[in-house]
């Protein structure tokens, strides 16, 4: 006869209950873990998606995630005749927050090389990748847009072409990807009286110089609206994708490294850059969360089992009493503490399935946290009942005749 | 006839030094199987220290007890697995039924059967409960049974591993006049039918006849032992 079954079928409503706020805590330790899955898996699937084998940065920058970089587009071309190299591509990264219908998007546009990358290598779930170099965008599922929508970025309308799923950044902002001629349209878009004031201050810096004052004529270069003043530089890149013979990576590397204006990384460590910089905060905060709530169920837990223990007290001295084993008593207490932490896993992955597609952020729950999670909460509630193991071996049986 | 259980010179003390309180003072005692006695005494006198070492729950400090004419405990010290005695030779019934409450009345003593070995304990256990005149409460659980009910089903579980020894320690105190008598008739069965000994620790003078032994305590020692069969050396 299993005691611990019977004990728990006569006190059922009381146990299913401990059991559903176990399995609550157990749902938010889950997710805290998903969470911080999605975290990686989201700061790197975006510099995966592009496919790159070498990332060219600002120099001494750890761009263009962590920090803001600015490169010059020289470096394309630069790079792309580095013996070994099959490909270069400019890339360019911003975040931006617009109205929408009714809400507020907040999008990480990516500026993509068009026409060598077009966005095929994209987990694209609809549409197609980019096909014209100018008002075509490919957005994330997540931003809630349709196919055929249009987004307007500095006054310019952008038809969605494409939808990604689950390409976001390691802040969970959704991404958009558009070309980079595009992306440094609306960086670098300009209002017409920001192009009136700068054309009035050339004109007073030109009359300030012998040129000018000696050739009037010039004024009328520098109004005209077809001119574009010379000291606005072209727009910076973020960075310059490379892509190299699989058995040149390193010797093309270390041509890049030799130049004074750039660093470069291997994707493998762009992406430590990510995962160290970005989320390594994120995994400690999350980390000490998941310990504390652990070990407050663990408490919880072992508050439950004990005083459930200590409610049968009589009934356990009675058993001891009529020749009971220990270890059969002592069973009791261990399979009531399993049935408990079974049951709250039961009820955590149900509400997990439910609940966490509706988080605002991604929760991703792993192979290894399919695995770790139902142990570890086999361990937990193994060592929550310790207190209550203590108590049924030190109960005396005399105690059955105290009456 | 053979004793199931024999006490020679039982001797226990609570407390030490000059504030100690002697509890058993030489006590002998001898039960034989189909005997059911009355163990009388006024609070204090030693009786339930008295059933605790019969039981093997709480030896005494001095003198022996011989379990069917072997020593299983001597000054203190266990000779034998006590706790496998309990569970295959002994059945007690305690003032307030005891039945565990999270198990139904079969099952409080289907387990016992369970802890016995024995066979076919739920057969067994109904058997019982008929025999006991409860089986058709034999799914209820302890609360919702009444007090004689529960007795009789706290019967039939000291009866489930067909007990040389049945302890019971003042089973009638919570029951009234009727029902007591009833519960000290089923002793008497059991003792006779079933050839078990039987001692009884009560307060209830009420039904005294049903004894075949009465036997009273008082300050530690047994001062009167009265019926057809005495046994009890007076000490």
């Amino acid at each position: 006869m299993n005691l611990a079954a019977r004990d728990v079928r006569r006190h059922l409503p009381r146990f299913v209950g401990t059991a559903a706020g176990l399995g609550l805590l157990l749902t938010v330790v889950i997710a805290m873990q998903g969470i911080y899955a999605g975290m990686v898996d989201d700061a790197t699937i975006l510099s995966r998606a592009m496919r790159a084998d070498l990332w060219i940065v600002q120099r001494d920058t750890r761009g263009p995630f962590a920090e803001s970089s600015r490169l010059d587009p020289s470096v394309e071309a630069r790079a792309a005749v580095v013996p070994g190299v099959r490909g270069a591509r400019p890339y360019t990264y911003q975040l931006l927050q617009r109205e929408h219908r009714t809400g507020v998007l907040r999008i990480a546009l990516v500026g993509i090389g068009w026409p060598d990358d077009t966005g095929r290598g994209l987990p694209l779930v609809h549409g197609r990748p980019l096909a014209q170099p100018h008002g075509e965008i490919i957005v994330d599922a997540s931003l809630g847009l349709d196919l055929g929508e249009t987004l307007t970025f500095a006054g310019e309308p952008y038809r969605i072409v494409g939808i990604t799923r689950n390409a976001l950044t390691s802040g969970g902002d959704s991404v958009a990807f558009i070309t980079v001629a595009d992306a440094q349209l609306v960086a670098y878009d300009q209002p017409p009286e920001a192009t009136v004031l700068e054309r009035a201050r050339t004109v007073e810096r030109l009359r300030l110089t012998d040129l000018g004052r000696g050739q009037p004529a010039l004024e009328d270069l520098v109004t005209d609206p077809r001119w574009r003043p010379p000291a606005l530089a072209s727009p910076p890149l973020a960075a310059v994708l490379v892509t190299v013979d699989p058995h040149r990576l390193r010797d093309v590397q270390d041509i890049l490294e030799r130049w004074g204006d750039v660093t470069v990384y291997t994707q493998n460590e762009e992406e430590e850059l990510l995962l160290g910089g970005v989320v390594e905060r994120a995994r400690m905060q999350i980390g000490l969360f998941t310990v504390i709530l652990t070990v407050t169920a663990a408490v919880i837990v072992m508050m439950v089992i004990y005083n459930l223990t200590l409610e049968k007290t009589h009934d356990l001295a009675v058993l001891k009493l009529m020749g009971a084993p220990r270890s059969r008593l002592a069973g009791l207490v261990l399979q009531q503490a399993w049935m408990l932490g079974a049951l709250g896993y039961l009820i955590a992955y149900v509400l997990g399935e439910l609940a966490y597609p509706s988080f605002p952020r991604r929760v991703v729950i792993t192979d290894t946290i399919r695995a770790i999670a139902p142990a570890a909460t086999l361990v937990m509630v193994t060592l929550a009942s310790l207190l209550g193991l203590r108590h049924v071996m030190r109960i005396d049986p005399a105690r059955a005749l105290e009456g | 006839m053979t004793d199931a259980v024999r006490a020679v010179g039982l001797y226990k003390t609570y407390g030490r030094g000059s504030s100690a309180i002697v509890a058993l003072d030489n006590v002998d005692l001898a039960l034989p199987r189909g005997t059911v006695a009355a163990l009388l005494g006024p609070s204090g006198s030693g009786k339930s220290t008295l059933i605790k070492a019969l039981g093997f729950v709480s030896p005494a400090e001095r003198g022996e007890v011989r379990f069917e004419d072997r020593v299983v405990v001597k000054d203190g010290v266990p000779l034998a697995d006590l706790t496998r005695l309990r569970r295959q030779h002994l059945g007690f019934v305690f003032q307030k039924a005891n039945l565990t409450s999270f198990l139904t009345a079969r099952e409080n003593v289907e387990i016992a059967c369970e802890l016995g070995n024995k066979r076919d304990g739920r057969r067994r256990a109904r058997e019982l409960l008929a025999y006991l005149d409860v089986v058709n409460r034999e799914h209820s659980y302890p609360e919702m049974l009444s007090g004689g009910e529960q007795q009789r089903v706290a019967i039939a579980r000291a009866l489930a591993n067909e007990p040389s020894l049945v302890l019971a320690d003042e089973p009638t105190a919570a029951l009234d006049s009727v029902r007591s008598r009833t519960v000290m008739e089923l002793f008497r069965k059991v003792a006779h039918e079933r050839n078990a000994a039987v001692l009884v620790v009560t307060h209830d003078h009420r039904a005294l006849d049903v004894f075949d032994v009465i036997y009273e305590m008082e300050d530690g020692r047994i001062t009167r032992a009265a019926g057809t069969q005495p046994q009890a050396r007076i000490g």
